[in-house]
C-alpha cells in the first residue's frame, strides 16, 4: 500500500529524515512513534505531498506522491496536528465544501455527509458551527472531513491530543471501525498506551531515521519472563548462565531479572524447576507485561 | 458550481448583507440627490463613481487578500492544498467568490452613475475601465496573499498587504483620473505611438489593461500551481519577460540599440522582482545541485530560480550594449552606464539579498538588504565624493568610474567577496 524508499528530508542546517525506506501493507493501523523533533509529522507531510523532500521516492497505492500530487490526494486523507475548521460555517456546510472539493458529485453529498457522520456520531451536529463543539467533537469533525472521500490512506498526526480518556477511547473505537472497511491507517501519537488499543504495526523513529518496524502482534508474542527473587542473590548473572535455556535480558539490583525463554509450557516448567534446584529464592515467575512503549523504550535504547 | 466559489459564498452572503447595503448606499445617494437640487445630476454621479473606486478597490482588495491570508491563519490552508480541485477552479473561486458583495454593492453605484451620468456615448468606455481597473486590483490582491503565503509568512497580517495595495492604487490613481474625463472628443482624438504606430489611445489603453488582467490571472494561476505541489517549468516567467520587453520596447524610438536597451532594462528589473517575490530557501539550491548532478534535468528547470532566468536573459542584451555603436556613455559629469557593471552590481545586490536570506533572520533579509543599498549607493560614496575621493567612491558605487575597466573591475572585485561569503553562508545552512 505504502512505499517510502530512501526519503531524505531537510531543513536548513537540520536533516529531518535521513534515508527514511519503509513499507506498510494494506488493512494495518500503523503506529508511527518516536521522541519529540524525530521527524514524525515532516514524514506525514512528505507522505501528504505537503512538503518537497530533498530526494526519495513516496509511492501510494501505486500513485507516485512526489510525481502526481492531486492524484495522490483522492486515495489519502490526512488529518494535521495543528488542523484547523471554517469557524464560519456550518458542518454541514464544511463537510459539504470538502466533499465537493474532492471530487464527490453534488447529488452524492449529502449521502457521504450522512454516511460519514452516522460513522463519526456528529449527525445530530450538522446544523452547529465548529465553535460550538467540544473539543472531541472538532476532532471528530476533521477526520470526517479527512474520510469523507473514503481514502484508502488515513495519515493522522497525533489525533488524540487533547482529548479526554472516554473521547480517546471513542477514537481507538473509530480507527478499528475504518480499519474494518478496509482503509490504512498510519496514526503518529505519543499515547502509546492508547496505540497499544488498536496498531497492528508500530514504526520507531528517532532523529530522522527508522529505528524499528515491528508487528504489535509479534511484540505481544515474544513477551520477556520476569524472574523475582525475594532476596538479593549476588552471582546471580553467573547462576542463570548454568541453566543453557535461559537468555537473560536485563538484571536489576540482583533480584530481578527479565529472561528470555521458550514458549513451551514444559520447558517453563523445567526451567523453574532448575532455578530452584539452584536455590534461588523465587517467589514470581511468569510472563512480563511487556507493552507497547516497553518495546518502543528498548528500540530507542537499542537503536542506531 | 465551483466549491471554492460557493464556500465563498456562504462566507459572503447573508440577508443583513444583501438588505444592509442597499440600505446604506441608497441614504448616501439620498443626500447626493439633494446636493442636486432634487434631481440625479453630477454631485450623484460622483459620488456613485468615487464609491465605486472605494468599494472595488479598497474592500476588493482587502477580500482576496484575506481570502488566502485566512486560510492561512485558521490553518485550513492544508485542507484546500489536499483537495482535489485545480489551480484555476481555486483562483476564480476565490478571486470572484470573496469579492461577490463587493460586486453586489458595486454594481448598484455603477446603476446609479448610468442613471445620473447623461453623456452615455463615453458611459460603456468608463464602465469597461472602472470594472477592468477594480478587477486587476483584486487580481493583485490574491496575487500578494499567494505570495505571502508562498513565503510562509505567518506573521504577515492582511493590513501590511492591503497597505502595499493601496499605495500601489495611490500611485495609478491619476492614471485612472486622467481615463476617467474621457469624453466624446477625446475618444475619438488622442493616439498612442507604439513602434511607430500610431494608435488609438483609448484602445490602447484597453488593450493594456487587458493584458495587465491576463497576466494578472496567469500569475494567480502559476502561484496557486506551485502552492497545490503541482511541478511546472517556468515558461510563464519567461513568457512574462520577453511580453515586457517587446510591450515596453514599443514606448521608445525604435532600432535595434533601444530594443537592447529596453530588453536589459526589463529583465534587470524583472531579476529584482523575481528575486524578492520567490521565497528564497537555501534548501532549494540543495535540492537543485541533487537534481544537477543527478542528472535530472526536468527537476533543475522547476527548481531554477526566477530570477536565474532573468539574469540570464540579461546577459546578452547587456554584451549587444555594451559593444554597440551607440552606447550611450555619459548621463553627466561623473555618472556612466556601463552595461557589464550593471549585470555585475545586479548579481551584487541578488547576492547580498541571498546573504541575509540565507541567514538566522530570512524575513529581515528584505530591509537589511535596502540598508545594505543605502549604504553601497548612497552614503559610502556621498562621504568619498565630499572629501573629493571620487576613485574610492567609485569603489562602492562603481558607475561613479571613469573608465569601464575601472567600473567592471571594482563591481567585480565586490561580487567576488559577496558570492563567496553567501556561498559560505549556505553550505553552512545546509
Amino acid at each position: 500500500m505504502i512505499a517510502v524508499e530512501h526519503l531524505v528530508f531537510e531543513y536548513p542546517g537540520l536533516r529531518a529524515l535521513d534515508d527514511v525506506s519503509f513499507q506498510i501493507n494494506q488493512g494495518s493501523i500503523t503506529a508511527l512513534v518516536g521522541p519529540n523533533g524525530a521527524g514524525k509529522t515532516t514524514l506525514l507531510r512528505c507522505m501528504a505531498a505537503l512538503e518537497q523532500p530533498v530526494s526519495g521516492r513516496i509511492t501510494i497505492d501505486d500513485i507516485d506522491v512526489l510525481e502526481q500530487p492531486r492524484e495522490s490526494h483522492r486515495v489519502m486523507g490526512y488529518l494535521s496536528d495543528f488542523f484547523g475548521l471554517y469557524q464560519r460555517l456550518t458542518v454541514r456546510q464544511c463537510l459539504h465544501y470538502v466533499a465537493r472539493a474532492q471530487g464527490i458529485a453534488d447529488a452524492d453529498c449529502e449521502a457521504a455527509i450522512s454516511n460519514v457522520c452516522k460513522h463519526l456520531g456528529i449527525a445530530d451536529r450538522l446544523n452547529m458551527r465548529p465553535g460550538e463543539l467540544s473539543r472531541g467533537l472538532r476532532q471528530r469533525l476533521a477526520i470526517a472531513q479527512a474520510i469523507i472521500h473514503r481514502p484508502k490512506l488515513i495519515l493522522l498526526d497525533e489525533p488524540a491530543s487533547g482529548l479526554d480518556p472516554e473521547a480517546r477511547h471513542e477514537l481507538a473505537e473509530l480507527f478499528l471501525a475504518l480499519q474494518r472497511q478496509g482503509m490504512t491507517l498510519l496514526v503518529s501519537s505519543h499515547i502509546l498506551a492508547e496505540l497499544e488499543a488498536y496498531s497492528t504495526d508500530m514504526l520507531v523513529l528517532r532523529q530522522g531515521k527508522i529505528v524499528e518496524q515491528v508487528s504489535v502482534k509479534s511484540i505481544q508474542q515474544h513477551k520477556p519472563f520476569k524472574l523475582l527473587l525475594a532476596q538479593p542473590v549476588p552471582n546471580l548473572a553467573e547462576l542463570l548462565k548454568q541453566i543453557p535455556e535461559i537468555d537473560t535480558v536485563k538484571i536489576e539490583g540482583n533480584s530481578l531479572a527479565l529472561l528470555k525463554i521458550p514458549e513451551n509450557n514444559l520447558q517453563q516448567h523445567q526451567i523453574l524447576k532448575s532455578l530452584l534446584a539452584l536455590n534461588l529464592p523465587v517467589c514470581e515467575f511468569a510472563p512480563a507485561a511487556h507493552n507497547l512503549q516497553d518495546a518502543y523504550l528498548q528500540s530507542i535504547q537499542e537503536g542506531p | 458550481m465551483n466549491p471554492e466559489f460557493q464556500r465563498q459564498l456562504y462566507l459572503e452572503y447573508s440577508p443583513a448583507r444583501l438588505l444592509g447595503i442597499p440600505m446604506v448606499l441608497g441614504i448616501m445617494f439620498t443626500l447626493s440627490f439633494f446636493l442636486d437640487d432634487h434631481r440625479l445630476g453630477t454631485a450623484t454621479a460622483n459620488t456613485a463613481m468615487v464609491l465605486f473606486m472605494l468599494i472595488s478597490l479598497l474592500w476588493g482588495a482587502r477580500q482576496t487578500i484575506d481570502s488566502i491570508l485566512e486560510e492561512y491563519r485558521e490553518r485550513t490552508w492544508d485542507t484546500q492544498r489536499l483537495s482535489a480541485l485545480g489551480p484555476w477552479e481555486m483562483v476564480w473561486g476565490k478571486l470572484f467568490g470573496s469579492t461577490s458583495m463587493v460586486w453586489y454593492a458595486g454594481a448598484l453605484c455603477l446603476m446609479m452613475y448610468c442613471l445620473a451620468k447623461d453623456d452615455s456615448a463615453a458611459l460603456s468606455a468608463l464602465i469597461f475601465y472602472s470594472v477592468c481597473a477594480a478587477l486587476l486590483v483584486q487580481s493583485i490582491g490574491l496575487l500578494m496573499g499567494l505570495l505571502a503565503v508562498q513565503r510562509d509568512q505567518d506573521q504577515t497580517n492582511s493590513n501590511s498587504l492591503f497597505v502595499i495595495v493601496v499605495i500601489a492604487l495611490l500611485a495609478v490613481t491619476p492614471w485612472l483620473m486622467g481615463i476617467a474625463n474621457i469624453t466624446p472628443y477625446s475618444l475619438q482624438y488622442t493616439n498612442q505611438n507604439w513602434y511607430g504606430m500610431q494608435l488609438n489611445s483609448h484602445q490602447f489603453h484597453q488593450i493594456s489593461l487587458l493584458l495587465a488582467l491576463f497576466w494578472g490571472g496567469i500569475g494567480n494561476y502559476r502561484l496557486m500551481t506551485q502552492e497545490l505541489g503541482i511541478r511546472t517549468l517556468p515558461w510563464v516567467w519567461l513568457c512574462f519577460c520577453l511580453f515586457l520587453m517587446i510591450y515596453l520596447g514599443g514606448f521608445i524610438p525604435s532600432g535595434f540599440f533601444s530594443m537592447s536597451l529596453a530588453a536589459f532594462s526589463v529583465f534587470s528589473a524583472l531579476t529584482y522582482l523575481g528575486m524578492l517575490v520567490e521565497r528564497q530557501d537555501a534548501m532549494r539550491i540543495k535540492r537543485l545541485t541533487s537534481y544537477f548532478i543527478a542528472g535530472n534535468w526536468r527537476r533543475c528547470g522547476e527548481e531554477i530560480p526566477l530570477w536565474w532566468l532573468s539574469y540570464l536573459l540579461c546577459i546578452p542584451a547587456a554584451m549587444i550594449l555594451s559593444f554597440s555603436d551607440n552606447p550611450i556613455t555619459q548621463f553627466g559629469a561623473s555618472f556612466h552606464i556601463y552595461p557589464l557593471a550593471v549585470l555585475l552590481i545586479l548579481l551584487r545586490d541578488c547576492s547580498i539579498y541571498l546573504y541575509f536570506a540565507y541567514g538566522k533572520n530570512p524575513q529581515r533579509a528584505m530591509s537589511l538588504t535596502l540598508l545594505t543599498g543605502v549604504l553601497l549607493y548612497g552614503v559610502m560614496p556621498g562621504i568619498f565624493t565630499a572629501i573629493g575621493q571620487n576613485q574610492l567612491a567609485a569603489w562602492f558605487f562603481p558607475l561613479w568610474a571613469d573608465s569601464t575597466i575601472g567600473a567592471v573591475s571594482s563591481s567585480a572585485l565586490q561580487v567576488i567577496f559577496i558570492v563567496h561569503v553567501t556561498f559560505k553562508r549556505w553550505k553552512s545552512s545546509t
